[in-house]
């Protein structure tokens, strides 16, 4: 029989050994062999968590290099990275820590960068990192957001389960039923009233077009800018209409309102003086019929919008409100009408700039001195516009206000509640050595995101019989509608 | 207060004895350096120390790798299913292959095997005063049976090993590809991926020192033996025990210097 | 002929238990000396003191004038080359077979051809009466056989001085007296200086020319086979006597 000897056996199994230590180590360090001669690039990144020295160096998924080290440089991570030498990297290129997938190892994700700008040398620095997506972040945002919701459904679980809860919800939809019957009654018995306040509405934007229409090309394009204001508040008096289908959404005092047959009466009234304001803006009398069918004054406030409108480009933190406030005196059977831009750079200070149409009209007096007697003669212009101008600034709750009050100085103070849904404020202005000033006090809710309702005592230390009980509406366009509406109109520069 | 202090007395005892024995182990190492350089150098008795440590224990060392690297897969398969990351297995099997289980289970299969029958020869030798006669012919026993045995420890126990390694790799790769399914080639891609160069080579220079320790505990469990036939049993035993607590405990060192 | 190897005030003790205890003694050259005592006496403990296996305490062992005592493994090693030893087990290397054995130191401390070494073996083994037994092993020989290879083994470098330990424990009388006659006609042969520890009563006076008594670490007596049986020592006539009765304590 053929024996070997311990030495042949010995080496039989040396080489055999051998043999399959050579061939693992070639096919495990297959991907190793050339990339010792590459050259070297460093690159800064804020966290080289979970990187590892000779951690895959990649572009579009195919292995350039490995990670030759990483050390910590002035609080960051500098990884030094062998690149193959026919691998090129422009200046540009930028490199980020990518994992593969979620348990996977970390490698670093080269961009080679924009072709044409100068290569990468041996030794420079990459200098544009992107962040990735940490998913130790991730998850433990996903985890405040669970607590989140948990505590959201808890809170409602609390609400709901029970007999409370349920009794609860019982009661609110019994009060729904009885809202919504009882506003249907308001509108059927409303019906006639509604109507004409919308159709004068309809005049008032046809005039308006008609204006459009009337006047020059450039005054045209102005104009159109006002006709997608008044389309605007075509749409906003459609949505007063939806109001009252919508009105289940509100509060319980609406019911109370609509229920009041005084209330109601009273509200009439207002819209029919609406209405008679609107036909006297349509003849062109009073301010705001001058104010739109004058040239000089639709030029003035074109260079007025344009300016604002590239004010509120520049500076776009600004939040601007316009409105209208129309306030119908009871005692004197009058409207007033109110129309205010108001520009709040910051949010505890705003600057008011307005025109207001008083049924009175403009005052103007003049003093004769005559051998020392002073003779005071006082004259109204029904069509004198009357003018807002005042800075404001706001304290926690409590605002003041002061400039030109109708014309005449004042100052004025506010008080804001109920998450700044109801205004308590009170004005003194119009001072002047031979009658009262002209005091008013009221307050104004808001009742849907554009409608305010207000009510109040006008002048009730008059002494030349003015003094009135008040109630109106206002409608008020805030910082996104105007924004919209300035951005949407091509404004003429 | 008796037993107590009696207690104590043993533990001190244990630890000193322990202590001393590390020792003498480190010194016998000392001395098995020196006489390694020394000529003349007797390769006939390396050679057949190799093919006793080595050649002989190629089949047990195929079967443990085999099935070892067959269980790891079976049971890395179970695990890693719950992750959908079955593909793992390949690389899970080869990485625990190479850095662990092929250089301790070889080496324990090594020293049963073949420390333990150092301990067994070398005793006999020593009660039946053969290791005596050696001395007398002035001729260094460590030189004429340690150093052999030593050299062919710290030589075969690696060699071995790859066998470990690669047996258990095709057995990994039976299971994980013919039984349970996946594909063989990210079987494969993920074996490469995973494991570095570095991996296999620590896993064998982790393998010379456990041969170096199984050779060095079993020579001189053996060498110094005493008490007839009952001394050289225990001396197999206590080289056994001590080779394989002392593979295990330096396994965590090495590895933790290593990797 | 002055004394080859002299011990001077040896002692040595292993733990608490005294072995060597003050012990001197000299070996004549080409004599025979026989060491006797008791079982677990220390006879085998002396022996290895003498050839260097085991350092005393203190004191010294003079051969040809160096004490061995205070020397390193290498120069020891020299002086080891002057003896040869048989065990009492033979102490053949099991993995070796008998021509292995035999020309173990050959190879080791000779640059012998192979031809020369087999040659010399061969030699040997006839001189202890053994032929064609070169290729067994030790475990397929016979204890007598073992003991004639193992003397085959230790004059195979020719040495100066032979040590016996206990050479006839174990084999049948008459392989005793083979063995017997084997060591007087070696030591004649070849000028031997040779100690041979033994309790075997019958065979001392037969190849002992000196006999030395070992009794509690110390040489209680030394001299002519003659003079011994001639002793007034109550130890030495006890222990040749194998009585019970005496100054030596059983147990």
């Amino acid at each position: 029989m053929f024996s070997l000897s311990s030495e042949a056996k010995v080496g039989l199994f040396v080489l055999v050994g051998l043999i399959i230590l050579g061939y693992m180590s070639v096919q495990v360090g297959k991907q190793n062999f050339g990339m010792k001669k590459g050259y070297t690039l460093e690159v800064i990144f804020d966290s080289a968590a979970g990187l590892d020295r000779d951690a895959s160096v990649q572009i579009a998924g195919v292995e350039v290099g490995r990670v030759e080290s990483i050390n910590l440089k002035d609080g960051k991570a500098l990884v030094r990275l062998n690149i193959i030498p026919n691998v090129k990297l422009e200046k540009d290129a930028i490199a980020s820590i990518k994992t593969h997938g979620i348990l996977g190892d970390k490698y670093v994700e080269l961009y080679p960068g924009t072709r044409g700008e100068a290569y990468l040398a041996a030794g420079e620095q990459i200098s544009r990192t992107e962040r990735q997506a940490d998913i130790d972040k991730l998850l433990h945002q996903l985890g405040m957001i669970a607590d989140d919701v948990r505590g959201v459904t808890s809170s409602l679980n609390r609400v709901l389960a029970g007999q409370a809860g349920e009794e609860a919800i019982t009661s609110i939809l019994t009060n729904t039923k009885n809202l919504t019957g009882n506003l249907n009654n308001v509108i059927v018995s409303n019906q006639e009233a509604l109507r004409a306040a919308l159709e004068n509405t309809r005049q008032l934007t046809g005039n308006l077009n008609r204006v459009v229409t009337q006047n020059d090309e450039k005054v045209g394009q102005v104009m159109d800018t006002l006709k997608s204001a008044s389309i605007e508040m075509e749409k906003t008096f459609t949505a007063l209409k939806e109001i009252t289908g919508s009105i289940n959404r509100g509060e319980g005092t609406l019911g109370q309102l609509v229920k009041d047959k005084g209330a109601a009466e009273k509200l009439t009234q207002t819209l029919t003086s609406l209405q008679e304001v609107t036909q006297k803006i349509n003849e062109g009398r009073g301010s705001i019929g001058k104010l739109v069918n004058d040239d000089e004054t639709v030029r003035n406030i074109n260079e007025g919008l344009t300016g604002l409108n590239r004010y509120v480009n520049k500076a776009e933190q600004f939040r601007t409100f316009l409105s209208y406030r129309g306030e119908y005196l009871f005692n004197n059977n009058e409207a007033k009408s109110y129309l205010d831009l108001r520009i709040q750079p910051k949010e505890d200070k705003f600057y008011i700039l307005g025109v207001v149409s008083d049924p009175k009209g403009k005052r103007t007096t003049k003093d004769v001195t005559t051998l020392g007697v002073t003779t005071r003669t006082e004259e109204w212009d029904r069509d004198g516009l009357l003018f807002n101008a005042q800075i404001g600034k706001r304290y926690k709750d409590l605002v003041l206000r002061g400039g030109l009050f109708e014309s005449t100085g004042g100052v004025g103070i506010d008080y804001l509640t109920l998450n700044d849904k109801l205004k308590l404020s009170f004005e003194a202005f119009g001072f002047s050595r031979d009658r009262r000033a002209h005091l008013k006090a009221g307050a104004e809710y808001q009742l849907f995101r554009h409608l305010y309702l207000s009510a109040g005592w006008d002048d009730f230390v008059s002494d030349q019989a003015n003094r009135s009980i008040y109630g109106g509406f206002s409608i008020r366009f805030e910082d996104d509608d105007l924004k919209y509406m300035l951005t949407t109109t091509p404004i003429p520069k | 207060m008796n037993r107590f202090s009696g207690a104590l007395d043993r533990l001190g005892r244990t630890v000193l004895v322990g202590v001393e024995e590390i020792g003498k182990i480190i010194l016998l190492f000392v001395s098995v350096l020196t006489w390694m350089f020394r000529p003349p150098f007797k390769l006939r008795n390396i050679f057949k120390q190799m093919e006793f440590v080595g050649v002989k224990s190629i089949f047990v060392v195929v079967l443990t790798g085999t099935f070892t690297g067959m269980v790891m897969a079976l049971q890395g398969y179970h695990g890693f299913r719950m992750f959908s990351a079955e593909s793992l297995v390949g690389g899970t099997v080869a990485l625990g292959m190479t850095r662990e289980l092929g250089p301790v289970l070889t080496s324990l299969m090594v020293t049963a095997r073949a420390g333990s029958a150092m301990a067994a020869e070398l005793g006999t030798m020593r009660v039946t005063e053969q290791i005596d006669a050696l001395s007398v012919m002035a001729a260094n026993p460590v030189k004429h049976l340690i150093v052999p045995r030593v050299i062919a420890g710290v030589l075969m126990t690696p060699l071995l090993t790859v066998v470990s390694d690669f047996t258990g790799i095709l057995g990994g790769y039976f299971v994980g590809v013919h039984i349970l399914g996946i594909n063989s080639g990210i079987f494969i891609k993920n074996i490469t991926r995973l494991v570095d160069l570095n991996d296999i080579y620590n896993g064998l220079a982790k393998a010379a020192c456990f041969g170096l320790i199984l050779s060095l505990v079993g020579c001189y469990k053996g060498f110094n033996t005493y008490g007839g036939a009952e001394g050289v049993g225990r001396a197999t035993t206590e080289a056994v025990v001590l080779a394989s607590i002392a593979i295990l405990i330096s396994d965590y060192f090495l590895t933790a210097i290593m990797f | 002929m002055g004394a080859m190897i002299k011990l001077v005030n040896l002692h040595k003790s292993f733990g608490k238990q005294k072995v060597l205890d003050g012990l001197n003694l000299d070996i004549e050259e080409e004599k025979t000396t026989v060491i006797i005592g008791r079982s677990g006496g220390g006879k085998s403990v002396l022996l290895k003191h003498i050839i260097g296996l085991l350092r005393p305490e203190q004191g010294q062992i003079l051969i040809d004038g160096t004490d061995i005592t205070k020397l390193n493994d290498r120069a020891l090693n020299e002086i080891r080359k002057k003896f040869g030893m048989l065990f009492q087990e033979a102490a053949l290397f099991d993995s070796m077979n008998v021509g292995e054995n035999v020309a173990f130191p050959l190879r080791e401390h000779t640059t012998m051809k192979e031809k020369e070494i087999r040659e010399t073996v061969a030699d040997r083994l006839r001189s202890v009466g053994l032929t064609g037994v070169e290729e067994k092993m030790p475990s397929e020989l016979s204890g007598g056989m073992r003991k004639r290879v193992g003397l085959a083994r230790a004059i195979a470098m020719r040495p100066r001085i032979v040590l016996f330990d206990e050479p006839t424990t174990g084999l049948d009388p008459i392989m005793t007296e083979a063995i017997n006659r084997l060591i007087i006609e070696t030591q004649k042969n070849l000028n031997l200086t040779c100690i041979v520890i033994s309790h075997d009563i019958r065979s001392i006076f037969d190849i002992g020319h000196r006999i030395a008594m070992l009794y509690e670490g110390k040489i209680i007596e030394n001299g002519t086979p003659d003079e011994l049986q001639g002793s007034q020592n109550p130890v030495t006539r006890q222990f040749l006597a194998g009585s019970i009765e005496g100054p030596i304590r059983i147990m």
